[in-house]
């Protein structure tokens, strides 16, 4: 394989265009829900035949090895032409782990399976008294034999129904002296008696999310990942690169464009309060688009991203929310109308992109723990 | 030199100059100065502008063929960042975007840009005027024989400037003249503004002038150094705001309610949270804008930039300023305490060139123009 890192920056970009552009099924562009396995399988073999399953990952366990510049490219490419990220949990959050703290048997053994996605993981973190306040976390593990017996909840778990495989956290020392020790981080096959899974309905009619409840599951220990009692920091090391991913401008881009061929389609533009509130989130758009690759030049300089990084996020997300409740005042009297609205030659599905876009202020640390977290970390206050 | 290496450089520049106007700021006073400058009458200092002028600040975004440092808007950003940060008084962007701007795209022979440059003169820059008109296309101050008769409104630096540059109408189309202050029938009618400076409504009557240019070339200049200053007093209102909200969060860290201070609240810290965000997105947006509009070379798009930059500057700036005096609570409202100043000059920078409702209308405009010509 080329040595991708070697090559200039728009050599790279046109080599990942041309290759989404090319093989990307054209009727997977812009999914507006969660694929099962099945849905993408297809795309998944041409991806890992092109050994592009992991980008992040180094080449020696199968991965692209891209730097920090290129990955952002590949990232910008696969978002720009609607590429559904696939059931990457195990790429983006166990590999990384396993590469960095598991043992030379654990990266033998997972590794391949993940690329090729003989497994497919699911993240089970959230439990119903800890969301926001993780470290809160009650999924007991306990040693017996060889085994890890697992008891206890998680919820919110992303496509667990399509999972083989679930990675968490759990509660290994109960009389640890603070919460956030005594959790360590555990791998765990799903098809077993003791594991059921509910799925949950929500807003918007999807199930995406699930219950996952343990009752005497069990794992053998050597799919204990690092040292007992450590996972809390192991899993927090993991986050750094997924904070610029959270914040990036592709997903309000997106929704503006749809909402500028919609509100053009409908009218909109002729009402002098709809073009300046437009207007107000274009340009929200934009200027977090500058302020975005102000961070994306401090990881190509190599640098590491500070908990400044956060504010990405809180703008973004909330400006994206912006633009679908846009959309749906655009819509008029369609604005409950459930399915996708047809103006002209375009056809958009107001209220899937409202739902769409009021999680992303809830998931990946709540925009209030991210001010919290700004608030200490970055400005220094006190309490 | 790789690709990187050509960027870290240039920032490397511009970081140098930013920390070189800083020291000249802080060592002349401060914010301090602003409130001297302000109780003794309120008008600028032309020490400080000899000072500033021999760091080259003016000539900062003037070629080096004219006599400048040739380094573009976005050190002239820079420059009025720093301004703002301590609002300075000076006619910074005024000189830099309006004057040297007119004057390097139309006569940049002329006698008055070294001086500019060089800091021994101010020139105010006269050119629209009140009426249903307003577009410099329907000025109505006229030019003939030497002699300029008519009213200009809206004259920044009017009272401090040792002349003006005056766009008005000459056989139909635009003339730029330059009238010294002390001419024959100049009269200033000063309008005072928030921050201690004033407006200057002026009226000429048969009043000797000399004409630098005329023709088409002054509306494409005048277009061209409106949108410069309009950037830069974005960048302008940036510092302002970055340092308004630092007065703020060192307040909150230190006044304590409940035996506890203030910035240890969930609530006041959100806010700090957002007003922080507000100015780092304000920062990152005209910056960008401003390195984009050295690149540019399109009138129309770099009008558009500007109006961008402008936008974003008035709405973080408005918000920032007014939560500050919020978060400072009583001592907010009271003349005493430096915030207050910065809220003043926001109002004053906010209102000049166009504020954001005023920007985001011509930035759509703009855009809509561009998409109908696709």
């Amino acid at each position: 394989m080329t040595d991708c890192n070697a090559m200039s920056d728009a050599d790279f970009r046109k080599e990942v265009r041309q290759f989404f552009e090319a093989e990307y099924p054209e009727e997977l562009r812009h999914l507006p829900h969660r694929p099962k396995f099945a849905e993408i399988e297809h795309w998944h073999r041409k991806l890992h035949a092109k050994g592009w399953v992991a980008p992040a990952w180094p080449a020696e366990y199968g991965g692209m090895g891209l730097n920090a510049a290129k990955l952002l490219i590949f990232y910008e490419e696969q978002q720009r032409w609607g590429v559904n990220r696939g059931r990457d949990m195990g790429v983006q959050m166990v590999g990384p782990l396993i590469i960095k703290f598991g043992t030379q048997e654990q990266i033998d053994y997972w590794l391949p399976r993940i690329l090729s996605c003989e497994d497919i993981w699911c993240q089970g973190y959230s439990e119903p008294g800890a969301g926001s306040d993780l470290a809160n976390l009650r999924t007991r593990a306990e040693i017996d034999g060889g085994e890890f017996v697992i008891n206890g909840q998680k919820i919110w778990t992303t496509m667990a129904h399509d999972a083989t495989h679930i990675f968490m956290l759990v509660r290994t020392d109960p009389d640890a002296p603070k919460k956030q020790q005594g959790i360590s981080f555990l791998l765990a096959p799903m098809d077993q008696p003791g594991v059921e899974v509910r799925t949950i309905t929500t807003l918007s009619g999807e199930t995406e999310f699930c219950e996952v409840f343990f009752d005497n599951a069990r794992t053998p220990s050597e799919n204990l990942v690092g040292e007992l009692n450590k996972g809390w920091t192991m899993a927090k090391a993991l986050l750094s690169f997924e904070r610029i991913f959270i914040g990036s401008p592709s997903l309000a881009q997106n929704a503006l464009g749809q909402l500028e061929s919609f509100a053009r389609g409908r009218g909109a533009f002729d009402d002098p309060v709809f073009r300046d509130r437009f207007a107000q989130a274009a340009l929200d758009v934009e200027d977090h688009a500058a302020l975005y690759a102000r961070f994306a030049d401090q990881l190509k300089r190599g640098e590491t991203l500070g908990a400044d990084v956060s504010m990405l996020k809180i703008w973004v997300t909330e400006c994206f929310q912006r633009i679908t409740e846009l959309m749906i005042e655009a819509a008029g009297p369609d604005g409950g109308t459930i399915g996708p609205l047809q103006v002209g030659n375009v056809s958009v599905d107001v209220l899937a992109s409202f739902y769409k876009a009021r999680p992303t202020t809830i998931y990946g640390g709540s925009n209030e723990i991210q001010r919290n977290i700004l608030s200490k970390a970055v400005l220094g206050l006190p309490g | 030199m790789t690709q990187t290496d050509t960027i870290s450089s240039e920032q490397e520049d511009l970081r140098l100059l930013r920390e070189s106007a800083r020291t000249l700021f802080e060592r002349a006073g401060g914010s301090g100065r602003a409130r001297k400058l302000r109780d003794a009458g309120g008008s600028f200092d032309p020490k400080m502008v000899r000072e500033l002028a021999e760091a080259g600040v003016f000539g900062v975004a003037v070629p080096e063929e004219q006599g400048g440092l040739g380094m573009g808007l976005a050190a002239g950003g820079v420059i009025a960042e720093e301004a703002g940060r301590v609002i300075a008084p000076e006619p910074v962007v005024l000189t830099i975007g309006l004057s040297l701007g007119l004057l390097r795209r139309l006569c940049p022979e002329h006698p008055k840009m070294a001086q500019l440059i060089g800091g021994e003169v101010s020139l105010a820059v006269a050119w629209q005027e009140r009426g249903p008109g307003g577009a410099p296309a329907d000025a109505t101050c006229r030019y003939a024989d030497g002699r300029l008769t008519g009213n200009k409104a809206w004259v920044v630096s009017a009272t401090g400037s040792r002349g003006f540059l005056v766009v008005a109408e000459q056989d139909g189309g635009p003339v730029l003249v330059l009238a010294e202050a002390t001419a024959d029938g100049v009269v200033i009618d000063k309008r005072a503004q928030a921050d201690g400076s004033s407006l200057g409504e002026l009226s000429f009557s048969g009043t000797p002038a000399a004409e630098l240019a005329s023709g088409d070339a002054v509306q494409a200049a005048l277009a061209e150094a409106v949108a410069d200053a309009t950037a830069l007093a974005a960048a302008e209102l940036v510092g302002l705001s970055e340092c308004a909200f630092e007065i703020t969060l060192e307040y909150i860290k230190t006044r304590e309610q409940f035996d506890k201070p203030i910035g240890s609240f969930q609530v006041i810290q959100h806010r700090a949270v957002d007003l922080n965000v507000m100015c780092e997105v304000a920062q990152a947006g005209v910056r960008e804008v401003l390195a984009l509009m050295d690149s540019e070379t399109d009138p129309k798009v770099r009008a558009q930039l500007a109006s961008r930059a402008k936008a974003r500057a008035v709405t973080a700036g408005k918000r920032i300023t007014r939560d500050a005096i919020q978060l400072h609570g009583a001592v907010g409202y009271t003349d005493e305490f430096d915030i207050g100043l910065y809220l003043n000059r926001a109002l004053v920078l906010s209102a000049w060139l166009g504020d954001d409702a005023y920007h985001r209308r011509i930035w759509f405009d703009a855009r809509e123009a561009e998409g109908a010509a696709q």
